[in-house]
C-alpha cells in the first residue's frame, strides 16, 4: 500500500483525526490520554457497523489485529489500516516483523516497548493530545503529535566527535568530514550500539548521525539520554542516500517531487522501511554519471568541494565550522 | 522499597488493566491513594465506589479509568504477589510508582526504560543486576547496559 491517510474516528463525546503515511504507525506517551478508547471505538465499529454509533471515516478500510489467532487472520487483510493496542504481546515477536514486511496493510501500533525487530521511522512515534481545533462544547477533539521533534537535536555548537550509526559509504563521508575540521568519527556498526558508544564518550559535544526512517526502535532511550547529558545531540536525516538525493546534486523534477511526499511512490510491501528505498533511487538515477552511488564504499566524487557542500547543506542546524582554504 | 526487573519474568501481568477488571476490590478505589491518582493522571473524581466522574465522558464506570492508573492501582493494593508491568504505564505515573515504592515492598516489571526523570528523588534496586540505583541518572546509566526489555 502506499500513500497518506486521513482517519477520522468519532461518537458523540469524542473524536479523534490521525494522519497516517507509512507503514509502521507508533502511539505512545501518558497515561489517559485515549489510546485505548480509540481502539475500543474501532472495535465497536468493527463489530457493529453503523449501528455502533461509531463513525469512522477514511479512503481505506479501517480495523483492529489482536487475540492469539492473529496469525491466521493476517494473512487474509488486504490494503487496510490496522491496529493494534498495547495488549497485543505479540507485536515484539519475530513471527510479527516477519508477518508485516511484506504486508499490503499499513499498522497503527499502540505500544510503549522498543519493538527492535520493527524498523519503525522517528518521525511515526506519536502521542495523542487533546486540542482545540474545534469549539464543540460536547466532544474532546483528540489528534496526535510527533513525539520527538527533530529540530530539538541539534544546537550551533561544533561537536568534538561524530557517531555514525554507518560503517559503509555514510561512515566514510562523515570520517572524511571529520577529519577536515578535527572532529573525532566513531562508526557504531549499527542502530543498536549508538546508546551505548554515546553513553560512554565524556563531556565534550557530540553528534549522533543515524538514519531516521529507522531508528524508531532506539528513540526512547536515544532520547533519555540526550536529556540526561545534554552535550550529545542527535541528527537524524531519513538516511545518507537521503540526503546526497535532498542535496539537489541529482537534477531532476522527479527526485523534488518524490522527495515531497514519498509515501505516494514507495509500496510499503516492497520496503519495510523508506531507507531501502531511497538507496535504491539513488542508484537507481546516478548509474550512468561521475557520481555513480555504492553504499558499501564510497565513490570520491562526493568528496568533491562542491558536491561536499552541498550534502553538508542540507544539515540544517549541524555546526561543522568546515575549514576552508583562503581564497 | 522500589525493585525494578527488566524483561520476561515469571508471575508477571503483562497487561495488568485486564487483570484489574477481573480482579479489583470495591475498597481500593475509595481508598485516598487511589483517589488521588485518578484526580490527577485522569483528571477524574471518585463519586462512588462504582462511579467516576469524567470531564471528558461523564460519568463512568471504575472500569473505565485509564490503563495505568488501574496498573497503579494494583501495585498499590494487590496482594496476590504478582508483578505488575509498569510498561501499561506513561510517564505520568511515574511519580506515583515511587511513591507507592515508598509505603511498601513493590517489584514491577519493565519491558522499555521507563523515564522516571520527573521524580525528585529516586531511588530503586535494578533486579537484573542487583544494583542500588540513588538517582535518575544512576538508573538510566543501570538500564541501558541491561540487554533484558
Amino acid at each position: 500500500m502506499k500513500g497518506k491517510y486521513h482517519i477520522v474516528v468519532q461518537n458523540n463525546r469524542l473524536r479523534y483525526e490521525l494522519d497516517i503515511r507509512r507503514n509502521i504507525t507508533i502511539i505512545r506517551g501518558d497515561s489517559a490520554t485515549g489510546k485505548t478508547r480509540l481502539i475500543a471505538l474501532l472495535e465497536q465499529a468493527s463489530l457493529f457497523g453503523d449501528g455502533s454509533g461509531v463513525e469512522v471515516h477514511c479512503e481505506r478500510p479501517v480495523r483492529t489485529l489482536g487475540g492469539k489467532d492473529w496469525n491466521l487472520v493476517l494473512p487474509n487483510i488486504h490494503e487496510k489500516i490496522i491496529f493494534l493496542d498495547e495488549e497485543s504481546r505479540f507485536v515484539k515477536s519475530q513471527e510479527f516483523a516477519a508477518a508485516i514486511k511484506t504486508s499490503s496493510n499499513y499498522f497503527v501500533i499502540i505500544t510503549r516497548e522498543d519493538l527492535p525487530n520493527l524498523p519503525y521511522s522517528v518521525d511515526e512515534i506519536y502521542g495523542i493530545h487533546s486540542s482545540g481545533k474545534y469549539r464543540d462544547l460536547r466532544r474532546t477533539y483528540n489528534e496526535l503529535y510527533r513525539i520527538y521533534r527533530a529540530d530539538a537535536f541539534t544546537d550551533e555548537q561544533k561537536p568534538e566527535t561524530v557517531v555514525a550509526e554507518d560503517s559503509h559509504s555514510g561512515y566514510q563521508f562523515f570520517q572524511e568530514i571529520c577529519g577536515e575540521n578535527e572532529i573525532a568519527c566513531i562508526s557504531a556498526g549499527g542502530k543498536s550500539n549508538l546508546k551505548t558508544i554515546a553513553g560512554k564518550l565524556g563531556d565534550e559535544p557530540a553528534l549522533v548521525v543515524a538514519d531516521g526512517a529507522a531508528i524508531g526502535s532506539e528513540m526512547n532511550e536515544l532520547y533519555q539520554l540526550m536529556r540526561h547529558k545534554p552535550t550529545v545531540k542527535c541528527y537524524l536525516p531519513e538516511s545518507f542516500e537521503w540526503l546526497i538525493l535532498k542535496s539537489g546534486l541529482i537534477d531532476g523534477k522527479a527526485i523534488k517531487d518524490i522527495l515531497n511526499h514519498p509515501e505516494d511512490f514507495i509500496e510499503s510491501r516492497e520496503y519495510f522501511s523508506w531507507e531501502r528505498y531511497f538507496t535504491e533511487l539513488l542508484v537507481e538515477y546516478t548509474q550512468d554519471s561521475y557520481l555513480k552511488y555504492n553504499k558499501s564504499r564510497l565513490n570520491e566524487a562526493y568528496l568533491n568541494d562542491r558536491e561536499k557542500q552541498a550534502i553538508l547543506s542540507v544539515m540544517k542546524g549541524v555546526n561543522w565550522q568546515m575549514n576552508r582554504p583562503n581564497s | 522499597m522500589l525493585k525494578i526487573i527488566f524483561g520476561d519474568v515469571e508471575n508477571a501481568v503483562y497487561h495488568p488493566p485486564t487483570y484489574f477488571d477481573n480482579q479489583y476490590e470495591d475498597e481500593w478505589i475509595t481508598d485516598p491513594l487511589a483517589v488521588a491518582m485518578i484526580k490527577e493522571i485522569d483528571q477524574s473524581e471518585v463519586v462512588a465506589v462504582h462511579l467516576i466522574q469524567s470531564p471528558v465522558l461523564g460519568p463512568i464506570s471504575t472500569k473505565e479509568i485509564s490503563g495505568g492508573v488501574k496498573t497503579l492501582i494494583l501495585m498499590a493494593f494487590d496482594e496476590s504477589g504478582r508483578i505488575f508491568n509498569a510498561s501499561a504505564c506513561g510517564d505520568n505515573c511515574a511519580k506515583w510508582i515511587v511513591e507507592i515504592g515508598k509505603r511498601k515492598d513493590l517489584t514491577i516489571n519493565l519491558h522499555h526504560v521507563m523515564d522516571f526523570s520527573s521524580v525528585p528523588t529516586f531511588e530503586a534496586v535494578m533486579l537484573n543486576t542487583g544494583l542500588a540505583v540513588h538517582s535518575y541518572g544512576e538508573y538510566l546509566e543501570e538500564a541501558l547496559k541491561i540487554k533484558e526489555r
